[in-house]
């Protein structure tokens, strides 16, 4: 009886200790950060090397062996190109053109960002890997911090979720906690995309009922929230449904990115002296966790 | 300079370590420590077991994406299963180290469903019910190639029966 009572007491005592630990780490985020640059750090240090070494090896043979296609291939690229530079040609002209007219109406020109290139060396990683994530090999050293958009060369990939000293976990836009705010690149009709996990459509929330959504039409982020630039391509619209019921639209839209093969995604910081919009940082800094923070870039943005 | 054995320790679950994260990166939601942290238990000194606990504790949180507690929780509950186990069955029998696969996968759903609803995030269940389910499957597995692996030099105890 007495021993029953020993062991009754140990367990409270234990979920006490746990629950205070959690609740301590959730408002000060101690515990996150001393993980993130240990275990973070020494799992992309022991990954590095042998993902270097798969990478020399895989490039060996494609640039030096395995050259079948490369006539054709080149074929291509050089029509591609072509193609490209004319299309250059005439959004060259409209951009300067806009230009000339934003500074003529003393519009505040827009912030610059620099892109920093980024290697994926892995996806979700042990048993406390539940979110829709990818690891990449770049940390706080090299400038990466919480909340830095990650896009590919087709699109947004997401945001950086935690990061170590040399290692951070990027949280995808497929993931159930991700919120993006997009605009309609043809209509312009605002909304907030959020995942519902690898696989699955994204969702295109809070889109009034009278306004226009056009099947395929190109999702860009909107910059409103403060996390993202404006105009990055986010997603496509696949299905429109009207409901009865509700005071909006049910939008379901596809990634532009294929999340499962990226090998390297590209980190956007703000150049120096660049400040991204101040009452949307003020809303992150005060929420205490990533979904509060999530939440205050949905209210953002709505 | 170290001990032999220490040196030789050292050097096996250092190995046994980057095994894991290579192998915790090709099969996503499994724990491939859990296995070896009994086999400390079993063989090695309490305190080299609280060392290794903690390096995997931290490799798990920091790998992973959840807030810190997943680990820790993971961890003391494996140990408690293991003490309150061993006054019921040999330590090292298979039978003991299936039940113990099949606590370590039943557990995985309810803590990240625990962890994650205490933070506030929304987790997709499914895949982390089938990451349980191979995690049964795969933990004696796992306990009896490290086991056998183990260095005989190492062991405090005997084979398993």
């Amino acid at each position: 009886m007495r021993g029953k009572k020993k062991i009754a007491i140990l367990v409270v005592a234990s979920l006490f200790v746990y629950l205070s630990l959690f609740t301590w780490n959730l408002r000060t985020g101690h515990l996150d950060a001393l993980s993130s640059h240990t275990g973070l750090d020494i799992s992309g240090i022991v990954l590095k090397p042998g993902i270097w070494v798969t990478e020399q090896v895989t490039g060996f043979w494609y640039r030096y062996i395995y050259l079948v296609g490369l006539k054709q291939e080149n074929d291509r690229l050089k029509a591609e190109d072509a193609e490209l530079r004319r299309t250059n040609m005439l959004l060259g002209s409209q951009a300067r053109s806009a230009a000339r007219l934003e500074s003529l109406l003393d519009f505040r020109p827009p912030e610059k960002w620099a892109f920093s290139g980024a290697r994926v060396i892995g996806h979700r990683m042990g048993p406390a890997a539940a979110l829709n994530t990818l690891v990449v090999d770049k940390g706080k050293a090299l400038g990466v911090t919480d909340d830095m958009p990650v896009a590919s060369l087709k699109g947004v990939v997401g945001r950086i979720l935690r990061s170590g000293a040399a290692t951070s976990t990027v949280l995808l836009l497929t993931d159930s906690n991700s919120r993006i705010a997009v605009i309609g690149a043809n209509n312009r009709s605002p909304g907030m995309l959020s995942g519902q996990g690898y696989g699955k459509p994204l969702n295109l929330r809070y889109v009034n009922q009278n306004a226009t959504v056009d099947p395929g039409e190109l999702l860009l982020s909107s910059g409103l929230s403060g996390i993202y630039p404006k105009g990055l391509p986010v997603a496509r619209v696949t299905k429109i449904q009207r409901s009865d019921i509700s005071l909006f639209l049910t939008v379901q839209a596809e990634p532009l990115v294929d999340m499962a093969g990226l090998e390297e995604v590209l980190l956007l910081s703000l150049e120096p002296g660049e400040q991204a919009a101040p009452a949307a940082n003020a809303a992150d800094s005060e929420a205490g966790t990533e979904t509060a923070k999530e939440d205050a870039n949905g209210a953002a943005d709505q | 300079m170290l001990p032999t054995n220490s040196a030789l320790s050292l050097l096996w679950w250092g190995v046994y370590t980057i095994l894991g994260i290579w192998a915790q990166r090709t099969a996503p939601g499994i724990d491939f420590f859990a296995p070896g942290f009994i086999v400390s238990l079993q063989e090695q000194s309490p305190q080299r077991t609280v060392l290794l606990a903690v390096l995997w504790i931290l490799l798990a949180e920091g790998a992973g994406n959840l807030p810190f507690g997943y680990g820790l929780a993971q961890f003391g509950l494996l140990t408690a299963a293991y003490f309150m186990g061993r006054s019921l069955f040999e330590a090292r029998s298979y039978l003991f180290m299936a039940l113990l696969g099949l606590w370590t996968g039943a557990i995985h759903p309810i803590l990240i469903y625990s962890v994650s609803s205490l933070a506030n995030l929304q987790v997709d269940m499914r895949p982390v019910l089938v990451q349980g389910a191979v995690q049964m499957a795969i933990f004696p597995v796992i306990w009896f190639l490290t086991d056998h692996f183990f260095p005989e030099r190492l062991r405090q105890d005997v084979r398993p029966l």
